[in-house]
C-alpha cells in the first residue's frame, strides 16, 4: 500500500488526546508541519502496546516551526510521526506559498541553501 | 506524566560531570533484565513504555528513572501472572 | 530487613535481587547471560564510536556524504552498527553547519542511540531537559555553557519513533594537521547530542 505523504507535503497532526499509549507528543497536536524524510514502516505503537494487530505503516519526519507549536521561537522541531497521526493540511490554492502558510523557515524548504559544514 | 515536551515550570537541566553509565548495580540489572524479557517476547517495548506510563502519577513523580523501569517491569509481570506482588514480597 | 525479603518497604536493590531470582527459577533469564550481555554492551557502546564517525566524516568527504545519506549503511565501514539491541534501529546523522545547529531529545521517554553512544546521561532523561529543549533550545544550550550565535538556526529532533539521531559537529578551525584519532578525541558526548559545539 502506497505512502499517503511524500517529502515536501504539508501535514497536520491529529488533535485527539487518546486514553491509551501513543507516540504523538501533546505539544504537536493540531499543528501543521512539513514532511522532510521517510523513516521506514513500523506497526502503530498505540495498537502494539495493547497487543492489537498492527500492520507496519509509514513513519515520517515532520518539521514544525516553533511558532506553530508554541506561539514563539525561531527554531524548528522535527518529530517522527506515524501516518495514523497525520492528515493532509488544508489544500492551498495554486500559487500560494505553502511554506509561508505553515510559517516554515525558508531554509527548511526543498532546495534551500544549507550553509557550510 | 511522561509527555512533557514544551511543558513549563521545570528547573534548569541538572548536570553531573563524568557520571557513570549506571549509578548502582541494580540499575544496570534492571536495564539488562528488561532487554532479556523483551528479547524473549514476554512483553514488547511498546507494552513496556505503556506500563511505565500507567504508573500512578504520584508514584511516577516520586520515582527515579530506573525505579520507574523496575515498576513497569513488575507491573507487566504481575499482569501476566508470571511474578506476583506476593512472590516479590515472600521469602 | 533481610536481603531475602522484598516487601513494600524494600529498596530497589533488594527488589531487583528478588526479581532476578524468581525470573531465573521460571527459566526466563539466566543471571550469567545477563552479566555477559551487560558487559558486552558497556564495552562496545560508548561516545567514542560517535566520535570516530565524526572524525572520519571530517577527513573523508565521500564518507561524510554516505553517512548523511544512509548512516546505517555507512556505519560498518568503521566496524560499527546500530544492531546489538532489540532490533537494528534506523540512524539519522544530522550535521551542524555555519548556519544551523542540531540538538537531539526524546520528549516522551528517553530514546537515544544506545548502540552507538552507550547509556545516556541522566540529564538527557530528565523532565527538565525533555520539556525545555523543544520550547527554548537556546536557553538550554546556554545552561551547558554553549552560547550559540543568534543568526545560527536551531533544529531540535524529537526521537518519538524508531529512528535515532546523532549530531555531526562542525570540525573546529586549526585542526588541519590532526590525524583521525586526534580529531576523534576532540568530540564529546554532549557534542554528539548537540548541547555542545564539539
Amino acid at each position: 500500500m502506497a505512502d499517503l505523504f511524500r517529502i515536501g507535503d504539508t501535514v497536520r497532526a491529529s488533535r485527539v488526546d487518546p486514553p491509551h499509549h501513543t507516540r504523538l507528543p501533546r505539544y504537536a497536536r493540531g499543528a501543521a508541519g512539513t514532511v522532510t524524510d521517510l523513516l521506514g514502516r513500523y506497526p502503530l505503537p498505540d495498537r502494539s502496546a495493547r497487543r492489537l494487530a498492527a500492520e507496519p505503516e509509514p513513519v515520517y519526519a515532520v518539521a514544525f516551526a516553533a511558532r506553530e507549536l508554541f506561539g514563539e521561537g525561531d527554531h524548528t522541531v522535527t518529530i517522527s510521526l506515524w501516518e495514523s497521526y497525520l492528515q493532509p493540511a488544508a489544500a492551498e490554492p495554486r500559487g500560494t506559498d505553502t511554506a509561508a502558510a505553515t510559517s516554515l523557515p525558508a531554509r527548511l524548504r526543498r532546495d534551500a541553501p544549507r550553509g557550510r559544514p | 506524566m511522561n509527555d512533557v515536551g514544551g511543558m513549563q515550570g521545570f528547573p534548569p537541566v541538572p548536570q553531573e560531570p563524568d557520571e557513570p553509565p549506571f549509578h548502582a548495580d541494580w540499575e544496570a540489572h534492571v536495564f539488562a533484565i528488561n532487554g532479556a524479557l523483551i528479547g524473549r517476547g514476554v512483553y514488547n517495548l511498546d507494552e513496556f513504555r505503556d506500563a511505565v506510563e500507567r504508573i500512578p502519577a504520584q508514584e511516577y513523580l516520586a520515582s527515579s528513572y530506573y525505579e520507574r523501569w523496575l515498576r513497569g517491569i513488575t507491573m507487566l509481570l504481575a499482569e501476566r501472572g508470571i511474578v506476583t506482588e506476593e512472590d516479590l514480597a515472600g521469602g | 530487613m533481610s536481603a531475602d525479603h522484598a516487601g513494600p518497604a524494600a529498596g530497589p536493590a533488594a527488589t531487583v535481587r528478588r526479581l532476578e531470582a524468581l525470573l531465573e527459577q521460571r527459566g526466563l533469564i539466566d543471571a550469567g547471560q545477563l552479566d555477559r550481555a551487560l558487559g558486552t554492551f558497556l564495552a562496545r557502546a560508548s561516545p567514542a564510536n560517535g566520535a570516530r564517525l565524526a572524525a572520519r566524516a571530517w577527513m573523508d568527504e565521500g564518507f561524510r556524504q554516505r553517512l548523511l545519506a544512509d548512516a546505517n549503511a555507512a556505519l560498518p565501514e568503521l566496524g560499527l552498527s546500530m544492531g546489538g539491541g532489540l532490533q537494528e534501529q534506523r540512524l539519522k546523522v544530522v550535521q551542524n553547519t555555519t548556519d544551523s545547529h542540531n540538538v537531539i531529545v526524546c520528549t516522551l521517554c528517553s530514546c537515544y542511540p544506545l548502540a552507538l553512544l552507550g547509556p545516556s546521561p541522566t540529564w538527557y532523561k530528565s523532565e527538565a531537559y525533555r520539556s525545555r529543549v523543544v520550547r527554548d533550545p537556546r536557553t538550554v544550550l546556554r545552561e551547558f555553557g554553549f552560547e550559540l550565535e543568534p543568526r545560527v538556526a536551531i533544529n531540535v529532533w524529537d526521537s518519538s519513533a524508531e529512528a535515532r539521531y546523532m549530531v555531526l559537529p562542525r570540525r573546529p578551525a586549526g585542526t588541519e594537521d590532526l590525524g583521525e584519532p586526534e580529531l576523534a578525541a576532540l568530540v564529546t558526548r554532549n557534542g554528539l547530542i548537540g548541547v555542545a559545539p564539539l
